[in-house]
């Protein structure tokens, strides 16, 4: 009994005697990086409301960024209470070509991959050709995430119509069903791949893009959610795109930032939408190219003869 | 070879060269303004100048033209100015490049009062339309719910520095949207500098009907646009559901109910019919041995 008890008591000791040594040593050890954190230089820091802060540098971490599935998932939930539109003024464009230089850039697509492209028209033989980018028309109806046997591409409640390149197994259903041409396929390693090696898939940007998976359009989803305009649209020298919330009635130029109201637009400059025949109902609308700005300087080949 | 190369090289860039300079032919060069240098016309042309010009062109004098290639030169520039009233009217009419046409959106008479606009910078000219410095200005405003107006006074910096009442000026009210301010309506100050704008039932809010309303004094004064935080004055906006499950043989996840139930049905039925098929050829052959 007495041995039984000293044994323990000796056993105690031990075993708090360490742990007091384990308590003290760390405390030291903390109190030493303390030290030195506080006597690192400071760095002058923007606060995401726009407030300017000095912090020691020696305490910056990088921010959480959302991971994969944390994106995949809001990413499929799309922008509370909005309807996102765009109006193109046919009138407007020139063939500058910026929107798609900015499309491409934004979302590292190679220079014959579009998801915005302008192309030359003519609709019948005696009238005049014009010139009409074309992006995903986000239909209301879409034929394209229908077939899609994945899951990989669908459409989010603000409207828009993405594809999820991590789930996509590159079938190209999706291609064949939409009748607006405007899905492409990653048949090479994308443009500038070695740069993105590594980044978080950007189910809103579709980047990094990844060989052998669909690519679209998808209104700039990543700098919507930032408060931003699309890259087509904001990057338009002539006035081309206008783009806004359905739910409240305004579209922004993207080139004057003026706002008005899109249901005044529309129907004041009888807006029309792209083969609506097909019930699909898009989402993006066409202000006819009356009185264009610019003449037209490409060349038409004569399909109508 | 080289040579041949060097050659071509030479001809592109006398042909850019030969590009560079906008040829108007002679007989439109010459041709006189029809509109009369005055006041009236010159503000005339100020108007159509901000809506259609400035975008590109920038404030006259302050060089923050767009950087575009060639660029589009300022208003008061000599490039500008060297241009005779035929040529101005020309390059208006037809654009190049860059430059859009107005052929067929701004009426002639008004590209000539765009004429007489550019002609108020020229240095030979007497400036029919001065500008005032502008003025700092303040704005007081507050909503009232209940009577949905909003009340707004103003006043301004005179030359004592002294702030008096800012009496017949406009000030325009703008609804904050998505991705910039929408302009509601505008509303004139009284002799007190004040003023009640009554809002438009027909405005749209956000989900509860709240609008952000930005009020603004034109130009000519120098104020920080008033913000008024959300008030409960518009309609709810509408959020109609936008996606109707009706994918077909996609994924488990967007199917309707009654599909999965009537395939699942089916081929349990399938499946049901064999099963007894093969208990019944399984039972015969039992009571053929029990014989």
């Amino acid at each position: 009994m007495e041995n039984k008890s000293r044994r323990n008591f000796v056993k105690k000791l031990g075993v708090s005697v360490g742990a007091a040594g384990l308590v003290g040593g760390s405390s030291l050890l903390s109190s030493c990086t303390q030290v030195e954190t506080a006597s690192g230089d400071t760095i002058k820091l923007l606060t995401s409301s726009g407030e300017l802060v000095e912090v020691n540098k020696a305490q910056l971490k990088p921010a959480d960024m959302p991971n994969l599935t944390e994106q995949q998932k809001r990413g499929r939930k799309g922008l509370p209470g909005r309807k996102f539109v765009m109006v193109i003024d046919l009138s407007k464009c020139r063939n500058a070509r910026e929107c798609m230089k900015g499309c491409q850039k934004h979302h590292q697509l190679r220079p014959e991959q579009h998801h915005i492209n302008v192309l030359q028209m003519q609709d019948a033989e005696d009238t005049a050709p014009y010139y009409m980018p074309k992006p995903c028309q986000h239909c209301d109806n879409p034929p394209c995430t229908k077939v899609c046997p994945v899951n990989a591409t669908f459409k989010r409640e603000d409207g828009i119509v993405l594809i999820d390149n991590e789930r996509c197994i590159g079938c190209r259903f999706c291609i064949a069903a939409c009748p607006y041409s405007a899905r492409v396929f990653n048949w090479f390693e994308p443009r500038d791949a070695e740069k993105y090696e590594g980044v978080t898939y950007n189910i809103e940007a579709n980047v990094p893009q990844k060989k052998g998976t669909i690519s679209k359009c998808l209104f700039s989803a990543d700098r919507l959610r930032d408060g931003k305009l699309p890259t087509c649209v904001s990057s338009c020298p002539n006035g081309v795109y206008w783009f806004g919330d359905q739910n409240e009635d305004a579209v922004t130029n993207g080139t004057t930032h003026e706002t008005v109201s899109f249901s005044k637009l529309v129907r004041d400059n009888a807006a029309y939408t792209l083969m609506p025949e097909l019930g699909t109902k898009p989402r993006v609308y066409y202000l006819p190219p009356k009185d264009r700005a610019f003449p037209f300087q490409g060349e038409i080949e004569d399909h109508h003869s | 070879m080289k040579i041949k190369l060097l050659f071509a090289a030479l001809v592109f860039l006398a042909q850019q060269g030969m590009a560079q300079e906008w040829l108007v032919p002679e007989d439109q060069k010459s041709v006189q303004n029809p509109s009369e240098y005055n006041l009236d016309n010159v503000k005339k042309g100020k108007d159509l100048y901000l809506q259609s010009c400035k975008s590109c062109h920038g404030d006259p004098g302050k060089n923050n033209a767009l950087p575009l290639v060639p660029p589009p030169p300022d208003f008061t520039s000599d490039i500008m100015q060297a241009n005779t009233d035929g040529e101005l009217f020309y390059k208006i009419t037809h654009g190049r490049g860059g430059m859009p046409q107005f052929e067929t959106t701004i009426s002639e008479d008004d590209r000539w009062r765009l004429v007489n606009y550019i002609r108020n910078f020229n240095p030979e000219n007497e400036p029919v339309l001065v500008e005032e410095p502008p003025k700092k200005a303040k704005i007081l405003a507050s909503v009232n719910e209940e009577q949905r107006q909003v009340e707004v006074f103003a006043e301004y910096q005179d030359k004592d520095s002294n702030y008096v009442v800012l009496a017949e000026t406009p000030i325009s009210i703008g609804a904050k949207k998505a991705f910039g301010t929408l302009p509601i309506g505008q509303v004139l100050t009284n002799d007190e500098g004040r003023a009640e704008y009554h809002i438009p039932e027909s405005l749209i809010g956000d989900e509860q009907g709240m609008v952000t309303l930005v009020i603004d004094l034109g130009e000519g004064f120098i104020n920080e646009d008033v913000v008024l935080d959300a008030a409960k004055v518009g309609q709810p906006k509408p959020t109609p559901k936008l996606i109707q499950k009706e994918v077909l043989w996609s994924t488990n996840e967007n199917i309707q109910v009654w599909l999965l139930l009537s395939y699942l049905a089916a081929v349990l039925g399938a499946w049901g019919t064999i099963g007894y098929v093969v208990f019944l050829i399984f039972k015969i052959s039992r009571a053929g041995k029990q014989e």
